[in-house]
């Protein structure tokens, strides 16, 4: 147990640290604008994980909630010239709509029927505002261009985007933390234990569910936001698309999915990767992007459907060479 | 009338597992559910349990109508039920197991894992409290679903075949069980294949065959009805009884 609070003190340091160790370097801008993507895709997988992960709901349409937290906000820069933070609150209402009226039929489903329809659905959403005006269609929309104050959040430095995202992340992981406490937390476990035996215990298991997709969803928009305000610009494939979707599956499953700090770890693993496959191919790296997920897909699979959190702790014990203590009653 | 079930009907499709199959239990009592494979009374347990909606018949609850009601308003109401296969949360630790059912009256946390604790140590389980529910054997998974069941504070307990599968040393420490439960004040629905179970627990039990509710009594009469042997042996018995030197 302490152990374990040692490596999240490091863990937090690091990433407290992190810009400043890297403002030396060669490079610094470019380091520094990998660790606000990599905060970044850590807070979209947390959301992710609380209806994928804790109440083991498989999503693989979050890219809707996403897209609408960077959409709303640009949209209300876009019409009426409003610093792009007040679309934040709208983007999560938007969010939480979506959320009930998508999980309310589509949460009925099990397994990987409820996967599919979620993808359905944003690609649906995708084709749509890919053909809307208003939103820009397949060109998509753009926040402002120059900062007309800090309300704006529009830095030039990736460093102030980094400690908005630390910070965000960290209430992300506090509210995890303290909902895996509680019983709601005790009820998302079960239902993904087994939704019938939950039942009979008293969970009421369709509203659970739901109540953890519009929570899923609400980070899920802050974290589409927090895109848009960094990107200053969204269009529908990099709001919308299938591939926003997968990436937050892929991150928090290859930590670790239904724990707390699985997301982070995935991560911090796997945006490096990205960044350096993209740096070093170029312009075709977007096509490595999908080999890469596939081979975590495939390699997760197989041999350590738990993630590196799990792979870690049994090379742990065969380490200690502890056995597993097995009683049987 | 702590549970009242009038003509409750099941069909799947054309086939009609469950006709008019009605039942009256006092606060209380212990009542068994025998019968054979396929007679019914696993969706019999299945429809008071609120896991199946009849497709006729009225079931009430302590005065209120349950007929239709969620399997997780049933366990609000304090109907408790065990499945026949345990459904054991596997990596969830034992504890988490029954603090999931503990929450149902107790929303702190550190009240459910009291009452969770309090389960735990009545069904012997409380030395494991903290290791993963997947290492049990189907013994202590059994006791387990019971451990869970009870942390709801169930008025009506219903045990699907809670001793199947276990060994006799196993099985008398089982009946011991759920004397001790049913000393604490809990009624309890019983669905059993072994006799010995039912003779020794049930004051009344209820004999299912094709669908139907052939015979209602006290176990000795039961197990002597011609209609029950039958049901459970075929009429070929009863010849061969006839013929056999006495």
């Amino acid at each position: 147990m302490t152990q374990r609070r040692i490596a999240s003190l490091a863990l937090a340091a690091g990433l407290l640290l992190y810009p400043l160790l890297v403002s030396d370097l060669n490079g610094a801008a470019f380091l520094q604008d990998v660790g606000a993507t990599l905060l970044l895709a850590a807070i979209s997988a947390s959301a992710w994980n609380i209806v994928g992960g804790y109440a083991g709901q498989v999503s693989v349409g979050h890219a809707m909630f996403f897209g609408a937290g960077a959409y709303v906000p640009l949209l209300v820069f876009d019409l009426w010239q409003w610093p792009p933070l007040v679309g934040l609150p709208l983007g999560i209402a938007v969010a939480v709509l979506l959320a009930l009226a998508v999980g309310t039929p589509t949460l009925r489903l099990q397994g990987h029927y409820f996967s599919m329809a979620t993808i359905a659905v944003a690609e649906l959403i995708r084709i749509v505002v890919s053909n809307w005006d208003l939103l820009g269609a397949s060109i998509g929309i753009q926040g402002p261009a120059i900062a007309r104050g800090w309300w704006d959040l529009t830095f030039r430095s990736s460093v102030p985007y980094y400690y908005i995202f630390l910070g965000v992340l960290a209430v992300l992981l506090y509210a995890t933390y303290r909902m895996e406490r509680s019983r709601f937390g005790y009820y998302l476990r079960a239902i993904r234990a087994g939704e019938r035996a939950a039942a009979s215990l008293g969970v009421p298991v369709r509203h659970t569910k739901l109540m953890a997709l519009a929570m899923s969803a609400a980070f899920t928009a802050v974290a589409g936001s927090l895109y848009a305000f960094k990107l200053g610009y969204v269009n529908p494939e990099a709001g919308l698309g299938i591939l926003v979707s997968v990436q937050m599956v892929i991150t928090a499953a290859l930590g670790g999915a239904g724990r707390l700090t699985g997301p982070l770890i995935g991560a911090i693993v796997l945006v490096p990767l990205q960044s350096a496959t993209n740096s070093w191919f170029g312009g075709s790296g977007t096509g490595l992007t999908y080999i890469l997920y596939g081979g975590i897909i495939l390699l997760l699979a197989r041999f350590e459907p738990g993630g590196l959190i799990v792979l870690w702790q049994h090379l742990r014990r065969i380490g200690a060479r502890k056995p597993e203590v097995a009683h049987a009653a | 009338m702590l549970l009242e079930a009038e003509q409750v009907s099941r069909s799947f499709g054309g086939f009609l597992a469950l006709s008019d199959a009605s039942l009256a239990v006092e606060a209380g009592e212990i009542v068994g559910l025998i019968g054979p494979n396929g007679a019914g009374k696993s969706t019999f347990f299945n429809c008071i349990a609120g896991d199946l909606a009849p497709s006729g018949g009225r079931i009430r609850f302590d005065g209120v109508d349950v007929t239709y009601a969620a399997a997780e308003r049933h366990a609000e109401l304090g109907i408790g039920r065990t499945f026949q296969v345990p459904a054991t949360f596997e990596e969830l630790s034992i504890l988490d197991n029954v603090m999931v059912g503990a929450f149902l009256r107790h929303h702190r946390r550190a009240d459910a894992e009291a009452k969770a604790m309090e389960m735990l140590r009545l069904t012997g389980l409380d030395r494991m409290a903290g290791q993963r529910a997947g290492i049990l054997g189907t013994p202590g998974r059994k006791r387990l679903g019971i451990a869970r069941v009870l942390a709801t504070e169930p008025r009506l307990l219903l045990l699907d075949e809670a001793l199947a599968g276990l060994t006799p040393s196993e099985i008398q420490q089982a009946i011991e069980l759920v004397r001790r439960i049913h000393a604490t004040g809990i009624t309890i629905v019983i669905v059993e294949h072994i006799m010995e179970v039912i003779l020794s627990l049930a004051a009344r039990v209820l004999v299912f065959n094709q669908g139907r509710t052939i015979a209602q009594g006290k176990p000795q009469d039961v197990v002597n009805d011609p209609k029950v042997i039958e049901a459970y042996l075929g009429h070929h018995h009863k010849r061969r009884r006839a013929r056999a030197p006495a």
